[in-house]
Formats: structure tokens, C-alpha cells, sequence
């Protein structure tokens, strides 16, 4: 075999190789100095170096190089690289403008009507000269370095602006549930019996939720329900809802249309989570169809209405109330536990039971229901209950 | 195909480094061989010898690697012996011209016994 024909073979299978690399998993570093390699390889270059062209800087970055300083390479001006032809290899002998020590060949890279970047080579090893053959070579590696750096380029803008999305995102998300709190907040102040009842019901929930298995994006959304679910008691007068004594009948059904006025409210802003409207609206539903404001029974009522309306009566009963003194917690979980059936549910009591447990036994990082029970409980009187509801509940539940 | 993991190994012999490399020079893994060499020529050696009895495929990445070896040595007027190189080894190196800037032995102990007669 002749040495033409061995050195076409090798010229070949560097195209090959090139291909390999642009084409692998690797990351774009890597891929970009495996290429580098495989030009060095090809030419047996002493020096070379390959720079992408910034677009909003103006400027060339060094993505990778060898023999040459950062000095040589900021010598190449790119308004000076654009007007030469696209893609094609340019003799520094040919070009003297482009002067960079010790640099032979300059191929500005281009994809289309873009300005990608510059590929710039040294002498060679064996001291000859770039040949014709070689300088056809090294058009179409160009062609593909530039086409590999545009999509690399394409690709970073878009994760730079999914990233500006993200961020926004975020800063809404502050700023919404900043809001979400001052609504709360106001319904809180405005019931002075109900000090942060809202807020404790949005933490019930999440943590209930959570244990669940429910996803993040669902438990941000029962975190909102559970603040909002009063948010209708806003429009209910002070009076009526500070009232101690008994309410009449006419009373009664005034309060109870804060629900749906909660609701109301509830629907014209327009959530990212589903279900919130319908958390809010049903919180004061029981399963056996005796609650309002719709009646609904068993199938009717979500999982989580459910939970809001567990966490409501938790809080409820284990705050202070206008018409009697808050409950221990092993009272109200004695209470809840007799409503099991025909108010709550089993499953849901059972889960809050199991969070409560854990919170007790420390093995929550952040346990979000003890912080805000009474401080003076017995918690091992408290566990000890837990565990044998636990054990009933757990009796009842079919297997998953 | 499952690709053969790259390694290397070395040895100083006198005030010669022997260098193992095994498997494909072909992919970014052979950086290694560069590096092991770098460590030698950093704590001075001048003289190294590359056993490729192990090594006997090379694609255009392997010859950048070795060509930075050889540019290494260069620069602190050092010496490379190539020995136990494959035929196919053998054409490529000599068909890209790079023969002319090593010297090559059949064997490693023919690299070294040429490596301590220069010595004086
Ligand atoms: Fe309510
Ligand atoms: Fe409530």
C-alpha cells in the first residue's frame, strides 16, 4: 500500500473519529477536547487552539488550546475573522493581519449566516507544509466543529432563559404566598378566637398530605386550600363571629355561608393547583352527609377535603373557642376518633395519627403539627394513644 | 463492542521512566498516559520508554497523546524509545512521520540497554 493511499486511509478514519466524538454522550467539554485531539492527531499540529465567538460580549472564548498563550489568542480580532470566507482554511502566510505567533491556518467557522468561531492550528511535527489535501481536510472537520458549537450555543441560550423562567417562577411563588399570608393573616385578626388557625390548617394539611405520598406541587396547593379555607369569614361581621353566647338558627346559617363565600373568592383567582376551590368550598362536608353546604356523601368528597376538614376540627378543638376552653390533645384525638365514619375518615385520621406519632418520636426533620400543640401535653400519655389507634386503624385498611 | 478501558502503568528503571500503557488509545481516557509521563518529566526525567506490547489499536486522539508526549520531551531535550509496537503500530507511526522523532526497539530491554550506554 502506498503512503498516499495509508495517510487517505487515516485521513478517513479521523473523519470517523470526529464523528464518534460529536456524536457521543460525553459532556460538551469533553466532546470539544476529544475533538480538539483528534485535529492535533490528524495534522500533527504543534499549537492549536478552538474559540467560540460570544455574541453578547463580542468576544472570542477559548474553549480549548495547546502551545499557544492566552496572550497570541486575544490577538485575533473577530471583526477581522468575519469578512474571510465561511468554513474555509486561510494560510496565516496568505493573511498577515491575522499574525498570531506560530499560528499556519485559521478556519472562522460558521453555521448559516452565524459567526460561530475560529479553529486555528500551528506548524506541524514533521515540519512540512499544510497541503492542499489537508487544507479540504480540515474544511469539513471545520464544517462540523461549527454545527457542534451552534447547537451547544443553542442549547445554552435556551437552558439560560429556562433558567430566567425558573427564577421568576420562584419569585412569584414568593410573592403569591406572601399574599396568601396577609389574607390569613386578616381572617385571623378578624376572628380573635382563631389566632393563626388558617395557618395551622395549611401546615396539618401539607404534613398530612405529605405523609400521604401526595406529590410537592399538590401539597403547595392543600398548603393554599388550608389558608383559605375561612378566607369567606371576611366578609361575615365581627359581631357574629365573635359571639359568645349560642347563635340562633338565622345566625347559624349566616356563618355557614362562609364556605361557600371562601369558595367565591377562591375561584377568581386562578390557582395553579387543582382542587383548591373545591377544598375550600367542601371543608365543612362529613361523610355521612350531614355537613354543608352541598351534603355531599362519601364518594362525593376528595381526599383532600378530607384532610382540610380533619385539620380544621383538629385545630379547633385543641385552640381556645369563644364558647369553651380548648381541648387536650388525647381529648380531641378521642373525639376525633369517635366521628371516624360518619365525619372523617379513617384512612386520613389513621395518616394524621402516624405524622403526630413521628413527630413525637423525632424522626421528622421538621415536624410541622407539635411546635403548635399545647406545650404542657404528656406526650408519652399522647404516643401511647397514637399507637393504639394505629394499630385499630391500621386493622381496618385494606392492604396496599 | 464494549470499549476497553484505558489504563497505564510505569516503572523507573535507572534514570529511564518505562511506561505501560493498556488498551485503545482512542478516547479522552488516554490523557492518562500524557499525565503519567508529565509526573516523570516533572520530577526530572528526561529519558522515557513506552512498552506497548499491551496497546496495539491507535486512532487519531491516541496519536495527539503521544505527539504531546513527544513535545514534552522535546521541550527539556529529553529522549523517547518506542518498543513491543504492533505492525499496525509500526506503519502508522511511520506513515504520519513521527519514526523519525523517536527511536524505536523491538524490545523494552533493548530501549534500556541503549538508554545506559549513552549514560556516561
Ligand atoms: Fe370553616
Ligand atoms: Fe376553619
Amino acid at each position: 500500500m502506498s503512503t498516499e493511499l495509508k495517510k487517505a486511509l487515516y485521513n478517513i478514519s479521523a473523519l470517523a473519529d470526529l464523528g464518534q466524538e460529536i456524536t457521543s454522550e460525553n459532556a460538551f467539554h469533553e466532546k470539544i477536547q476529544a475533538v480538539f485531539y483528534v485535529i492535533t492527531g490528524t495534522f500533527l499540529a504543534n499549537k492549536g487552539a478552538i474559540l467560540s465567538y460570544d455574541r453578547s460580549s463580542k468576544k472570542l472564548d477559548t474553549l480549548t488550546k495547546k502551545g499557544f498563550t492566552s496572550t497570541d489568542l486575544e490577538q485575533l480580532a473577530p471583526e477581522e475573522l468575519m469578512p474571510l470566507s465561511k468554513n474555509e482554511p486561510c494560510l496565516i502566510k496568505d493573511a498577515p493581519f491575522l499574525a498570531v505567533v506560530g499560528a499556519e491556518v485559521l478556519v472562522p467557522l460558521w453555521v448559516r449566516d452565524q459567526f460561530i468561531g475560529a479553529l486555528l492550528l500551528g506548524g506541524k511535527l514533521t515540519a512540512g507544509p499544510y497541503t492542499p489535501e489537508d487544507l479540504e481536510l480540515l474544511k469539513i472537520i471545520a464544517t462540523q466543529i461549527a454545527i457542534t458549537l451552534n447547537h451547544h450555543s443553542l442549547f445554552m441560550d435556551l437552558s439560560d432563559k429556562l433558567e430566567e423562567n425558573q427564577r421568576l417562577y420562584e419569585e412569584m411563588r414568593r410573592i403569591y404566598h406572601g399574599t396568601l399570608q396577609a389574607f390569613a393573616a386578616a381572617i385571623d385578626a378578624k376572628d380573635a378566637y382563631t389566632q393563626n388557625h388558617s395557618h395551622r390548617v395549611a401546615k396539618y394539611s401539607a404534613a398530612i398530605a405529605r405523609e400521604l405520598g401526595w406529590n410537592d406541587h399538590d401539597i403547595e396547593g392543600i398548603y393554599v386550600a388550608g389558608y383559605l379555607h375561612d378566607v369567606g369569614k371576611l366578609a361575615i361581621s365581627n359581631d357574629l363571629l365573635n359571639k359568645v353566647a349560642p347563635f340562633t338558627p338565622e345566625e347559624r346559617a349566616e356563618i355557614r355561608k362562609h364556605s361557600t363565600l371562601s369558595h367565591n373568592i377562591a375561584v377568581k383567582i386562578n390557582f395553579p393547583w387543582k382542587n383548591v376551590e373545591d377544598m375550600v368550598w367542601h371543608h365543612h362536608e362529613r361523610l355521612d352527609g350531614q355537613g354543608y353546604p352541598d351534603a355531599l356523601v362519601r364518594e362525593g368528597i376528595s381526599d383532600g377535603v378530607r384532610i382540610i376538614t380533619l385539620a380544621d376540627s383538629f385545630d379547633a378543638m385543641t385552640s381556645q373557642r369563644p364558647y369553651r376552653k380548648k381541648m387536650d390533645v388525647q381529648t380531641a384525638l378521642a373525639e376525633l376518633r369517635k366521628c371516624l365514619d360518619s365525619q372523617f375518615d379513617n384512612k386520613i385520621m389513621l395518616v394524621l395519627c402516624r405524622v403526630l406519632d413521628k413527630e413525637i418520636k423525632g424522626e421528622l426533620p421538621e415536624p410541622e403539627i407539635l411546635p403548635n400543640l399545647d406545650k404542657n401535653s404528656d406526650l408519652s400519655i399522647i404516643s401511647s394513644l397514637l399507637e393504639g389507634i394505629i394499630v385499630e386503624l391500621s386493622a381496618t385498611q385494606s392492604p396496599a | 463492542m464494549k470499549p476497553v478501558q484505558f489504563s497505564v502503568a510505569s516503572k523507573l528503571v535507572g534514570d529511564a521512566a518505562v511506561i505501560y500503557p493498556k488498551g485503545y488509545l482512542n478516547n479522552l481516557s488516554g490523557e492518562s498516559l500524557v499525565n503519567e509521563c508529565g509526573i516523570y518529566i516533572g520530577r526530572g526525567i528526561t529519558k522515557i520508554v513506552v512498552n506497548f506490547s499491551e496497546t496495539d489499536l491507535i486512532n487519531s486522539i491516541g496519536i495527539s497523546l503521544i505527539l504531546q508526549i513527544m513535545e514534552d520531551l522535546r521541550n527539556i531535550k529529553g529522549t523517547i524509545c518506542c518498543t513491543n509496537m504492533s505492525k499496525f503500530l509500526h506503519d502508522t507511526f511511520e506513515m504520519l512521520g513521527l519514526i523519525q522523532h523517536m527511536i524505536v526497539f523491538p524490545s523494552e530491554s533493548d530501549a534500556i540497554k541503549y538508554l545506559k550506554a549513552g549514560t556516561p
